[in-house]
């Protein structure tokens, strides 16, 4: 039996450490008890995750794992008897979780040891890619990906096929690249970091075939730095596939030789746009190229390059191993196969969900995610982060598709889903993404520079109150012209959310601008709270939680506030225990 | 390299393949704006102007990017172009902190070019200074002793320790040039062979004349009284304006060949009509030459005169009798050019009546002052209720005590009257100088405002009457400065020409770039006080018309001009950013907002970064990496707060960037000056 901790960053994050060293710490002197890692199972909520593996198979998964519970894991481990980890065992219904779920690019993540290139092996790992160069040209396995229907998953859905075509046939000699890009940049998305952590060989195997059907001799992962961890294993897998012979010269005895390399990124969102990454690459400042030249006419060095996102290149070893078809049956008409997201924000059970395309969005939210917290409604959905846009909960049975989604004006995006409810401010969602995007422009074009700050500064009159009339129509003739003027997609797309939160949420906009008021009560400048002198006793608790000294009063006697000294905390509501304080 | 054919604006075109929408058209002869291209220059593409639309395509294309294919058709004007180019140019400009023109330059009603005059005159060229000046003030020696300069108010050194002293250094600039040997004379265009008639030969109709007749106009000015001048002439007094510097003036404008017949009422001398019929155009520059009326009991009586009146009774060289005591009424300028003359005509005791305090009185300080000093009582806060008579004489002033209430209108706090508080002050005469109307007479089929005044188009300047103009204190909002005068003339006489050339006229105030700043931007400037003009002793000027002032000493005057903060954009002349602003109408307002950080900074060799004024087309960090092979400069952060700087400290990038200035001369605005 083995103990397996799950060691991604989040797993680290919730204390995954400290159990390790708590279960190290009672293991006896020779004890042959074997204790592995694994990356990220993408159940974020119930970390820390200690599974108990008998070979391959899965006998027992606990979560939210404490040092406390150490003893009772190696004592079950030890025994065989697991009653006594029963209050930790993952839940029936928490286990749809996974259930519910269709892995490809996540097949290995939280399963396999992310450390170690034999475990992969013992997946199947480089078969596909063992298949690819010996069995296959380059046309094929471009054939086999044009088969399958694999779109771009770093956001744009371009077909897969067309860029390695192109760049294949872009020169028959001299350099080509193959470039990851792993900027991850989009608040609250993580897909690429666990797959990087957790199955870093995986992306290696995709890679390598990306790089053998475009004629590439040299592979580069553009990482954020702020991923120490997915870096470490990386390199720790590149290390292990020299020593394989699965980089480097005559790969596997064959023609094809191939060097990878990792470049971190200094963090600046806008290098995940493909022409600002190339920049970067290169040692200059991350600023988009104009289009064309493609990168796969004239891309890192001027060569011709193509760059793909982690979770495209994680899909491919499975498509070379069962077939481009097999890819192609999961989905609808013009999205294949599965797609990650994060699932983030007001739902329950957050985490990483592989779906395959067509489900709709009220299924993942609901049957895997669970529905939201505190029993509260949905209101909205931000897919795609800060470059995607808001669907309404009327449209909930929107079904995951790059058309559909469009048509609601969010995107698939890489894969951000952020669930709102009722409490949550469209408003003030906006404004918040936007702030982002505004602050990550690269200050190259004057619509995007300027634009989107103009844009911000208006969102954020609005939501302290000083919103004039005529902002909402200042806000979408602003959206139109920074979408039209700008250079790259973070300019094109930095008012989608802005935008569909007009479309669906304007009784929001005008709310906050004609009343003053804020309907999701979330905007404080606009907030009132008041004492309900029939419900108040006069306990004094409030006055006395209150930071700002605003509530006066005395004892059993009915409080007031003093609106001009209140900071609208809402410390006040949360104490009062007869809810006799309330806020409009 | 094969050639394209091309349609663009519905003009077919030939070009070379592979060349870009934005040659190709520029080469034909369309102008696609744009501020970030440079033909040796990596192309960037990020100003956004340059955006056209090509037929069968949804997106806007960017012209300098885009590579024309044979057989596109684009259009560069269409009303999505339009507007898309107006949204760039309104971002750029809400974040363009500079100065098109120098506050004062703005804030003068003929716009003159201040800044200009003021270098010329620092470095001794006066007599380049005023033809600077004479290119909207024919008469710089008169109106710079009189004008209450609005230049001065405005000034932006007033933000460091006190205006410049513009006025006088005009007129100093301007006597320099008179008493030389060789005066400053424009050159005059071909004789068109139009006839031009203008009534009236104050600051209006004589600058309207100067204007015209140096367009090759035959001008005539027809004037009632003896002298040309109008009230420069006879509302002015003698120790403001000695009589001789104007008449040099309007010497100098009657040798480029105006015609001046003095002494000619229209109406009574001459038909008004008759003058129509003698010439191609008129314009009517009357002037506002009758007192407004007190509106009080006792004003019929004898000693009663209205201000002008009076004034044009001394300055025709009579010396009324207005007794021992003399009350003059009205807080302007021209109660005190009445009291101050009064005192000069012998009277003991002379009071200024005014309803409000001396705080809101539109007259200037200084000669408020100047008039205390010459013994002028000043009865601020009283109106007068009722001039008392004695056998149909005045006798003395019953005066309403007043106080100040809320602010009206104008935003001056309104006086009313404190119920039941009179006083009563003895006069011999009663001054009332409280305004002055155009009385209308000689004009019978000329339309007027519901103000009596002569109404004359705004953008166009004509009347009602086909081929008749108007101008200054005779038309639409009345009585006011004499520079605004001339503005109204010059404006008019462009008017005019427009006319007689059978085009268009569309005056359109321009789009300029303005700063907003306060003392604290100024706090680290040194404080250089404003020139004091030499004035005579109280005694010494007060029973006499001599000027009382003496002028600027040269030192004096050419250390004041180097005060000049030179607030206006050196490269006004060549922006790009600000032709392109004017072309057609736009609101950058409409997205004030923050500003980038701005500074002023001399790290490169011989020129001068303005932070402010940077646009980020990134012309100059391109210039100095690709064609100077330096690069020195680069961006530096990231969104809004993005900026261009030198990438070493001073020694370094001396070293680097030695002189070639290659990125001042590529800057499409003004942000790099070359410093010599």
């Amino acid at each position: 039996m083995r103990i397996v901790i799950g060691e991604g960053s989040c797993g680290i994050a919730a204390g995954a450490s400290k159990i390790r060293s708590a279960i190290e710490n009672l293991l006896c002197k020779g004890e042959n008890l074997s204790i592995g890692t694994t990356g990220c199972i993408g159940m974020c909520f119930l970390e820390p995750i200690v599974d108990i593996y008998e070979g391959k198979k899965l006998l027992k998964r606990l979560v939210k794992v404490g040092e406390k519970d150490a003893k009772a894991i190696v004592d079950a481990v030890r025994t065989g008897d697991f009653s006594g980890v029963d209050y930790i065992t993952i839940s029936a219904e928490d286990e749809q979780f996974l259930e519910k779920q269709t892995r490809i690019a996540l097949r290995h993540c939280g399963i396999i040891d992310p450390t170690s290139i034999e475990d992969y092996c013992a997946f199947g790992g480089y078969g596909a890619f063992e298949k690819t160069i010996k069995t296959m040209t380059p046309e094929e396995v471009i054939e086999e990906i044009k088969i399958s229907g694999l779109a771009g998953r770093g956001g744009a859905g371009f077909p897969t096929w067309f860029k390695w075509n192109a760049a294949k046939n872009s020169r028959t000699e001299g350099k080509k690249y193959l470039i990851c890009n792993a900027d991850e940049g989009d608040p609250g998305a993580f897909m690429d970091r666990a797959v990087i952590e957790s199955d870093p060989h995986g992306l290696i195997e995709g890679m390598l075939i990306g790089a053998y059907a475009i004629g590439a001799a040299e592979m580069t992962v553009y990482v954020r730095a702020e991923y120490p961890l997915a870096i470490k294993h990386l390199e720790e897998a590149i290390k292990q596939a020299k020593n394989h012979n699965l980089l480097g010269e005559n790969i596997l005895g064959t023609d094809f030789s191939c060097e990878m390399s990792i470049k971190a990124g200094a963090g600046a969102f806008v290098c995940g746009e493909e022409t600002a990454l190339i920049e970067s690459l290169e040692g200059r400042r991350g600023m988009p190229r104009l289009k064309p030249p493609f990168p796969a006419q004239s891309g890192y060095m001027g060569e011709p390059s193509n760059i793909n996102n982690v979770e495209t290149f994680a899909n491919v070893p499975w498509i070379i191993e069962k077939g481009g078809a097999a890819f192609a049956a999961m989905g609808t008409e013009n999205s294949k196969g599965t797609k990650v997201f994060a699932l983030t924000g007001k739902i329950k059970k957050g985490g990483l969900v592989e779906i395959p395309m067509g489900k709709t969005l009220r299924e993942v939210i609901f049957e895997i995610g669970g529905g939201i917290r505190e029993g509260k409604k949905i209101k909205a959905v931000q897919l795609g982060g800060p470059s995607g846009g808001c669907i309404p909960a009327e449209l909930l049975d929107t079904v995951i598709d790059y058309n559909a989604l469009a048509q609601t004006g969010a995107i698939m995006g890489s894969g951000g889903m952020v669930v709102m409810d009722e409490s949550t401010c469209m408003v003030g969602m906006a404004k918040f993404f936007l702030d982002f995007t505004a602050n990550e422009s690269c200050g190259k074009c004057v619509h995007c520079r300027i634009g989107t700050k103009r844009m911000q500064e208006i969102l954020t009159r609005i939501v302290k109150g000083e919103g004039r009339k005529g902002d909402v129509e200042l806000l979408e003739e602003l959206c139109e012209a920074v979408k039209e003027g700008s250079l790259c997609g973070l300019g094109q797309t930095a008012p989608n959310p802005v935008l569909t939160t007009i479309r669906y949420f304007r009784n929001e906009y005008d709310a906050h601008i004609n009343e003053k008021r804020c309907p999701a009560k979330e905007c404080s400048a606009l907030l009132t709270y008041s004492v309900d002198a029939k419900k108040c006793v006069g306990c004094t608790l409030c006055a006395r939680k209150c930071p700002a000294k605003a509530i006066s009063g005395e004892i059993k006697k009915p409080h007031f506030i003093n609106q001009a000294i209140c900071i609208k905390c809402g410390q006040c509501e949360k104490s009062c225990r007869f809810g006799a304080i309330s806020v409009r | 390299m094969g050639e394209i054919k091309i349609t663009v604006n519905g003009k077919e075109m030939i070009g070379k393949s592979g060349d870009t929408i934005l040659n190709i058209a520029a080469e034909n002869g369309i102008e696609i704006p744009n501020l970030c291209y440079n033909k040796n220059l990596k192309i960037y593409g990020a100003c956004g102007l340059c955006l056209v639309e090509i037929e069968g395509a949804a997106k806007l294309f960017r012209a300098c990017a885009t590579a024309a294919e044979n057989g596109m058709v684009i259009k560069t004007d269409t009303e999505r172009v339009r507007r898309a180019r107006k949204v760039a140019l309104e971002l750029i400009m809400s974040d363009h902190f500079g100065d098109c023109k120098a506050p004062c330059h703005l804030n003068c009603p003929a716009h003159t070019d201040i800044q200009g005059y003021l270098k010329q005159i620092a470095l001794g060229n006066d007599k380049e200074a005023v033809r600077i000046i004479k290119e909207k003030i024919p008469i710089p020696a008169s109106i710079g002793r009189i004008c209450p300069h609005p230049c001065e108010s405005h000034c932006r050194r007033r933000l460091v320790e006190e205006p410049l002293s513009i006025a006088y250094l005009k007129a100093f600039a301007a006597d320099n040039d008179l008493a030389s040997e060789d005066p400053y004379k424009p050159a005059k265009a071909k004789p068109t062979g139009k006839k031009i008639s203008i009534i009236g030969g104050g600051p209006a109709g004589l600058s309207a004349a100067y204007y015209l007749c140096l367009g090759g106009h035959s001008v005539t000015v027809y004037d009632a009284m003896p002298e040309m001048g109008g009230m420069l002439r006879y509302g002015i007094p003698e120790y403001r304006l000695p009589k001789a510097v104007l008449r040099k003036e309007i010497s100098a404008i009657e040798e480029l060949g105006v015609v001046m017949k003095n002494g000619i009422k229209i109406g009574k001398d001459i038909g008004f009509d008759e003058i129509r019929a003698d010439f191609d155009a008129v314009l009517i520059a009357a002037g506002a030459w009758s007192s407004s009326k007190i509106g009080c009991k006792g004003e019929e009586l004898n000693g009663v005169i209205g201000g002008i009146d009076f004034l044009r009774k001394v300055n025709l060289g009579e010396i009324p009798d207005i007794g021992k005591s003399v009350a003059v009424i009205g807080g302007g300028n021209t109660a005190m050019d009445a009291c101050r003359t009064a005192i000069r005509c012998g009277a003991e005791k002379v009071y200024v009546i005014y309803r409000r305090t001396r705080a809101e009185a539109p007259a200037e300080d200084i000669e408020i002052e100047e008039a205390i000093e010459e013994g002028v009582e000043f009865r601020f806060l009283t109106n007068p209720a009722e001039i008392i008579g004695e056998n149909g004489k005045v006798k003395a002033l019953k005066l309403q005590v007043m106080e100040l209430g809320e602010p009206d209108a104008s935003g001056r706090r309104k006086p009313v009257p404190v119920e039941g508080k009179f006083e009563i002050l003895e006069a011999d005469t009663v001054i009332s100088a409280i305004g002055q109307k155009y009385d209308g007479t000689g004009f019978d089929s000329v339309a007027l405002t519901d103000r009596g005044t002569i109404f004359a188009d705004e953008n166009s300047c004509m009347t009602n009457l086909e081929g008749v103009f108007a101008a200054g204190d005779a038309t639409n909002g009345g009585a006011s400065i004499a520079i605004k005068a001339i503005a109204e003339a010059n404006l008019a006489a462009k008017a005019m020409e427009a006319y007689l050339d059978g085009l268009p006229v569309d005056f359109k105030k321009p789009y300029y770039s303005e700063k907003k700043m306060t003392e604290k931007d100024f706090a680290d400037k040194e404080k250089i006080p404003r020139a004091k003009m030499p004035v005579k002793s109280p005694e010494a000027r007060k029973r006499n018309f001599d000027s009382v002032i003496d002028g600027f000493t040269d030192e004096q005057a050419r250390a004041e001009a180097k005060r000049c903060l030179e607030c206006g954009c050196h490269d006004y002349p060549d922006c790009r950013l600000i032709r392109y602003a004017n072309e057609r109408p736009i609101e950058p307002q409409r997205f004030a907002g923050e500003i980038h950080e701005s500074f002023v900074e001399r790290k490169l060799v011989s020129i001068e970064r303005d932070q402010g004024k940077c646009i980020l087309c990134n012309l100059c960090v391109r210039t100095c990496s690709e064609e100077a092979k330096k690069g020195i400069l680069g961006l530096v952060g990231r969104g809004f707060k993005t900026v261009i700087k030198p990438e070493f400290d001073d020694s370094n990038t001396t070293e680097f960037c030695k002189t070639c200035r290659r990125c001042a001369d590529i800057c499409p605005t003004g942000a790099l000056e070359i410093i010599e």
